[in-house]
C-alpha cells in the first residue's frame, strides 16, 4: 500500500525525526481504551514476571512434602493448588511468566534480525537473487513451524534454553521477511530514495538510513505478533516434553507436569493457560491497534 | 490458465525438493546416526553397527546418500519405525485417513462457521452482538490449541460426560457392531475432536472475513445496490459476500499449516489415532524416522494445500480465468 508509506513518510518528516516512529505509534495507540487496558494487563504480567522472586509466595522448585502436600486443589495456602511434586503452582506460574516472556522476546529479536536483513536484501537486490531467495522462503514457509521444531528438537535431545531460543527465532522470520521485502520493493523507487541515490549515498547507507526507518511500523506489528506466537509455540513444545527442560517452570511445562492426570489435576492446566491466553490476547490487541494506528483507518 | 497451472506445479515441485534438502540436512546434522538411538544397548557390538551402517549406505559420500534419500522418498520409502516395528509408510498410511477426515471436517466446518459469524457481525456492525462476537473470536484466536483441547476434553468427557473419552472407535465394542453401528461409533468418536478443531480454526476465518467484508462495503457497486433499493441482507449476500469470497480461497491455503498443527495437538489430547498422534508418540520413544516422516508428509500436505487453493483461486477469479 503505497499511500500508507507516503502518509507515514509525511508524518515523520523528510527532515529529522522530531518524534521517533515508536513514540508516535504509542501515542496513537493509547487513544483507544481497549489498547490502554491491554497495555496495562500486559504491563502487570511483565512486572510480575520481572519481580518473580518478590511476588511468588514459595520457591518454585521446592518440594516441601512430596507425600502430604502433593496434588492439592486450590486453597488459601495454595491459590492455584500444588503439583505431583508438591510444588506450589502459583509460584511456578509466576516464574513461568518470567521464562515464557523472556523466551518470547529473545526469540523474536533473533527472528527480527534475520528476517529484516533477508527481506531487505532480497527486495533491494531484485533480479535472480530475489527470485532464488523467495523460492527458498516459500519452501521454508511450507514446512509447518511446529513440525520443523519437533524434528530439530527430537534430533538434538537435551537442548539448552539458549539453543531453544535460537531455534524458535530461526524458524520465525519467514513471514516477516516477506513483509519487509514487499515494503522495500514499494519504497525502492520512492522519490526520497532516488534523491539519496542522486546525492551519492552508498547502498548500505540507503538501506540503513532511508529504507529501514520507514519499515518500523510493519516490523513492530510483526514483532508483537511474533512474541505471542513464540509464547504459544514454546508452551506447545514444553507440553509435548521437548521444550524447556523439566525442573524449570514455563507455562507449557506446568501443564505438561499435570497432563498424566489431566482429569483430576485440572488446576494445573487451567491457571497457566489463563495467563498464557491473557498475554497472547493483549499482544494481539496491541498489534491490531498498532497496525490500525499506522494505517489510520 | 494452462501456463499458470504449469508454473504453479513447477513451483510446488521446487518447494518439495527444497523441503527434501532441508530434512536431509537436519537428519545429517543430528548427532550420531539413526542407529545410535536404537542401539544404546551395549550388547550390540560395534561390528554389528558397522554392518548396519554399510547396509543402509551411511558409509557412502554425502551426495550419493542424498541421491539415495531422494530416490527412496520418491518411491514412498520413509524408513523403518522402531517403536511401531513397521515401515513409516505403513504407520503413516493407516493414520493419514483419520487425520484427513478430521482436518476435512474441521476445514469445511470452520469456514462455514467463520463466514457465518462474519456475516452476522457485518450485518449488525457496531452493535453489541458485533462487539461480543469480535471479543469471542479474539479470545479463541489467542488460545493455544492444546490448551483449548485439554479444556474441551475436561469439560465434555469428564465433567459433562457427553462424548467418549478418546480413540477413533470404541476399542472393545467396535468389532461387534453392524455397519450402521460402526459408522455411528466412528462419528461419536470424531465429534469432539472435530468440533474442537473447528471452533479453534473458525476464529481466524471470522476475523479475516469480517475485515474482508468491511473492506468491500465502501465500494461503488455496494452503493449502487443500496440505491437500487436492495435490502441490507441482499446486498451482503449477493454483492459483498461474493466479492469477499476470493480472499477466503487464499485463506484456505494459508490456514493449512495452522490446521495441521492444530490437528496434531487435538489428536494427541483426544488419543485420536491419526498422523499427529503417531508423530507425537514417536517423540516420546525417540523414533526419529517416524518423526521425520511426519515432517515430510506434513510439508507435502501444506504445499499441496496451497497449490490447490491457488488453482481454485485462478478458477474462481474471472480475471485470471481468461489467461
Amino acid at each position: 500500500m503505497p499511500w500508507q508509506t507516503q502518509d507515514f513518510a509525511a508524518d515523520s518528516g523528510p527532515t529529522r525525526y522530531r518524534e521517533s516512529p515508536l513514540a508516535l505509534g504509542l501515542r496513537r495507540i493509547l487513544r483507544k481504551r481497549s489498547s490502554r487496558v491491554a497495555l496495562f494487563v500486559l504491563g502487570v504480567i511483565v512486572l510480575v514476571g520481572l519481580l518473580a522472586p518478590l511476588v511468588a509466595p514459595y520457591n518454585p522448585a521446592a518440594q516441601p512434602d512430596i507425600v502430604g502436600l502433593k496434588d492439592l486443589p486450590p486453597s488459601f495456602a495454595h491459590p492455584f493448588g500444588t503439583d505431583p511434586y508438591s510444588r506450589d503452582v502459583l509460584s511456578r506460574v509466576i516464574y513461568g511468566a518470567r521464562l515464557s516472556l523472556m523466551i518470547g522476546v529473545l526469540a523474536t529479536i533473533v527472528s527480527l534480525t534475520v528476517g529484516v536483513a533477508y527481506g531487505a536484501i532480497s527486495g533491494y537486490a531484485g533480479g535472480i537473487l530475489d527470485a532464488v531467495m523467495m523460492r527458498l522462503l516459500d519452501a521454508c514457509l511450507s514446512i509447518p513451524r511446529l513440525l520443523l521444531l519437533i524434528g530439530v528438537l527430537v534430533a538434538w535431545p537435551n537442548f539448552s534454553i539458549g539453543a531453544l531460543v535460537v531455534f524458535l527465532g530461526l524458524t520465525g522470520w519467514f513471514g516477516l521477511s516477506r513483509i519487509v521485502r514487499g515494503q522495500v520493493l514499494a519504497l525502492k523507487h520512492a522519490e526520497f530514495i532516488t534523491a539519496a541515490q542522486a546525492l551519492g549515498a552508498s547502498r548500505r547507507r540507503i538501506l540503513w538510513r532511508h529504507l529501514l526507518p520507514n519499515l518500523v511500523s510493519p516490523i513492530v506489528v510483526a514483532a508483537t505478533l511474533g512474541v505471542a506466537h513464540v509464547i504459544v509455540l514454546e508452551a506447545g513444545l514444553s507440553y509435548l516434553g521437548i521444550g524447556v527442560p523439566p525442573p524449570l517452570a514455563s507455562w507449557g511445562n506446568i501443564i505438561h507436569d499435570g497432563s498424566d492426570q489431566g482429569a483430576t489435576l485440572w488446576w494445573m492446566a487451567l491457571f497457566p493457560g489463563l495467563f498464557m491466553v491473557l498475554t497472547v490476547m493483549t499482544l494481539n490487541i496491541l498489534a491490531e491497534a498498532m497496525s490500525d494506528a499506522y494505517e489510520r483507518r | 490458465m494452462l501456463r499458470f497451472v504449469a508454473q504453479r506445479l513447477a513451483q510446488a515441485a521446487v518447494i518439495v525438493a527444497i523441503v527434501a534438502v532441508i530434512t536431509f540436512t537436519l537428519i545429517h546434522l543430528a548427532p550420531g546416526d539413526p542407529f545410535s538411538a536404537v542401539m544404546d544397548n551395549p550388547n550390540v557390538s560395534e561390528a554389528v553397527r558397522q554392518t548396519l551402517r554399510v547396509q543402509y549406505g551411511l558409509d557412502r559420500p554425502l551426495p550419493e546418500q542424498f541421491a539415495r534419500y531422494v530416490s527412496s522418498l520418491a518411491h514412498g520409502d520413509l524408513g523403518w519405525s522402531y517403536s511401531y516395528e513397521r515401515t513409516v509408510r505403513e504407520v503413516l498410511g493407516t493414520a493419514l485417513p483419520n487425520t484427513l477426515l478430521l482436518m476435512g471436517v474441521a476445514l469445511v466446518g470452520s469456514f462455514t462457521l467463520g463466514i457465518l459469524i462474519a456475516l452476522i457481525q457485518v450485518a449488525r456492525r457496531g452493535s453489541v452482538t458485533d462487539h461480543a462476537l469480535s471479543g469471542i473470536s479474539l479470545l479463541l484466536f489467542s488460545m493455544p490449541d492444546f490448551w483449548f483441547a485439554i479444556l474441551s476434553l475436561l469439560a465434555f468427557t469428564y465433567w459433562l460426560p457427553i462424548f467418549p473419552v478418546g480413540g477413533v472407535v470404541d476399542p472393545v465394542m467396535h468389532e461387534y457392531l453392524g455397519l450402521w453401528g460402526r459408522i455411528v461409533d466412528r462419528l461419536r468418536h470424531l465429534a469432539l475432536p472435530a468440533i474442537t478443531l473447528t471452533v479453534l480454526a473458525s476464529a481466524a476465518v471470522a476475523r479475516y472475513q469480517r475485515a474482508a467484508l468491511l473492506d468491500v462495503l465502501p465500494a461503488d457497486y455496494i452503493r449502487t445496490a443500496r440505491l437500487k433499493g436492495l435490502t441490507e441482507r441482499q446486498i451482503l449476500r449477493r454483492h459483498a459476500l461474493r466479492n469477499a469470497l476470493l480472499p477466503i480461497i487464499s485463506l484456505i491455503g494459508l490456514s493449512f499449516p495452522a490446521l495441521l498443527t492444530g490437528a496434531f495437538f487435538v489428536e494427541k489430547i483426544f488419543a485420536y489415532q491419526g498422523m499427529g498422534y503417531a508423530v507425537v508418540s514417536a517423540i516420546g520413544t525417540r523414533d526419529y524416522p517416524l518423526v521425520m516422516g511426519g515432517v515430510i508428509i506434513g510439508s507435502i500436505m501444506v504445499t499441496l494445500g496451497s497449490l490447490l487453493a491457488d488453482l481454485l483461486y485462478a478458477l474462481a477469479d474471472p480475471r485470471l480465468r481468461g489467461r
